[in-house]
């Protein structure tokens, strides 16, 4: 779902791009506080699983194809500004080797795919956990990936229609229509590799514990 | 005898838990420090995107299909003409097999690399003290 140059108009494409270098720094700034060295391979091997995960194009409906993008898994890994970096990084990569999205841009798409996708993402995994005590975890993974999908797919159409690609409207329900089906794939890879990832903490303290 | 209830109710400090920390929540876990789930994590990414990816489909995804759909798909341009791998093909490769795979692979080193690199540099300027750019 990366935007490719010429999509955005110069107003749009130029405002995206202050505000994405703005929020991608402010990131790194929030990032710095949250790192822990021992973070570092697990980071540097889950941009990569993400990168390797959004080549592999799954076949939906009517002749299109959907990738996964990764900000729910991320944030949900790591919080979202480490996640957000982690999004961030495969999208400069994405675009400078590969072509894939643009330059001008590549702002518009850190925002979406990025940001959106894993404050989303994160927004409704925390949100979900802490109202249903944890139980459910899969399910709750599951739709806070999908509406991290629907949710970026949303901020790309309002781009596009600010732009005056085409009307917000329509915009909006073409974009939503087919990334609600895209959410479906999101939401299992999501939940399988957070599933695998992720295990519930072991006190360190039992000693403690006992009047507890 | 502490059963499951129990532990759960610790908080993140290991102390006895209060009402507020106490039913599992997001914060309740933990990314695994299992070598082998991460080495596995490394071979099944170098595995999708060496092996898997010649094999993805090459429909028009969800945002091209709407700009093919509603007439914009050809304003779509590249800016940047210099990329060494566009659209995922190593040149010079025979079959599409090994130029797919070969420049998903490239792209895993490539992300480790940066990664690592901008991680262990965040890292290492944090952990070096005396830093007082607190960001609330």
């Amino acid at each position: 779902m990366h935007i490719p140059d010429g999509f955005l108009d110069a107003k749009v494409w130029m405002t995206t791009t202050i505000i994405g270098a703005g929020a991608a720094a402010y990131s790194l700034r929030r990032t710095k506080l949250a790192m822990e060295p021992k973070k570092v391979p697990m980071i540097a091997l889950m941009g990569a699983f993400v990168f390797a995960a959004q080549m592999i194009n799954f076949p939906i409906a009517g002749a299109t194809s959907g990738h996964f993008l990764g900000g729910a898994l991320t944030s949900i890994l790591f919080g979202p500004w480490i996640g957000s970096i982690i999004m961030a990084a495969v999208l400069c990569v994405q675009a400078l080797v590969f072509q894939d999205g643009g330059i001008t841009v590549l702002g518009a798409n850190v925002l979406c795919t990025g940001f959106i996708g894993c404050f989303v993402g994160y927004g409704v995994y925390r949100t979900g956990m802490l109202l249903l005590r944890g139980r459910g975890r899969a399910l709750i993974t599951f739709f806070a990936a999908w509406l991290s999908i629907v949710a970026a797919s949303a901020g790309v159409a309002l781009l596009l229609a600010w732009s005056g690609t085409f009307e917000l409207g329509l915009a909006l329900k073409a974009m939503l229509g087919w990334h609600s089906l895209i959410g479906i794939g999101e939401g299992v890879i999501t939940t399988l590799v957070t599933g695998y990832l992720l295990e519930r903490k072991v006190s360190v303290a039992k000693g403690v514990a006992g009047h507890a | 005898m502490l059963d499951g209830m129990d532990k759960k109710r610790l908080d993140d400090q290991g102390k006895p838990g209060n009402a507020a920390s106490g039913p599992e929540n997001a914060k309740s876990y933990v990314l695994t420090i299992n070598r082998t789930k991460w080495a596995i994590m490394l071979t099944a990414t170098l595995a999708v995107a060496g092996l898997l990816s010649p094999w993805a489909s090459s429909s028009p995804d969800g945002l091209e299909r709407v700009a093919e759909d509603h007439g914009f798909l050809d304003t779509a341009g590249a800016v940047h003409q210099w990329a060494p791998i566009p659209d995922y093909e190593v040149g010079g490769l025979p079959g599409n097999a090994l130029k797919v795979g070969a420049a998903g692979v490239i792209g895993v080193l490539v992300m480790l690399a940066a990664l690592w690199a901008v991680s262990r540099d965040y890292n290492r300027n944090s952990g070096s003290g005396g830093d007082t750019d607190v960001v609330n």
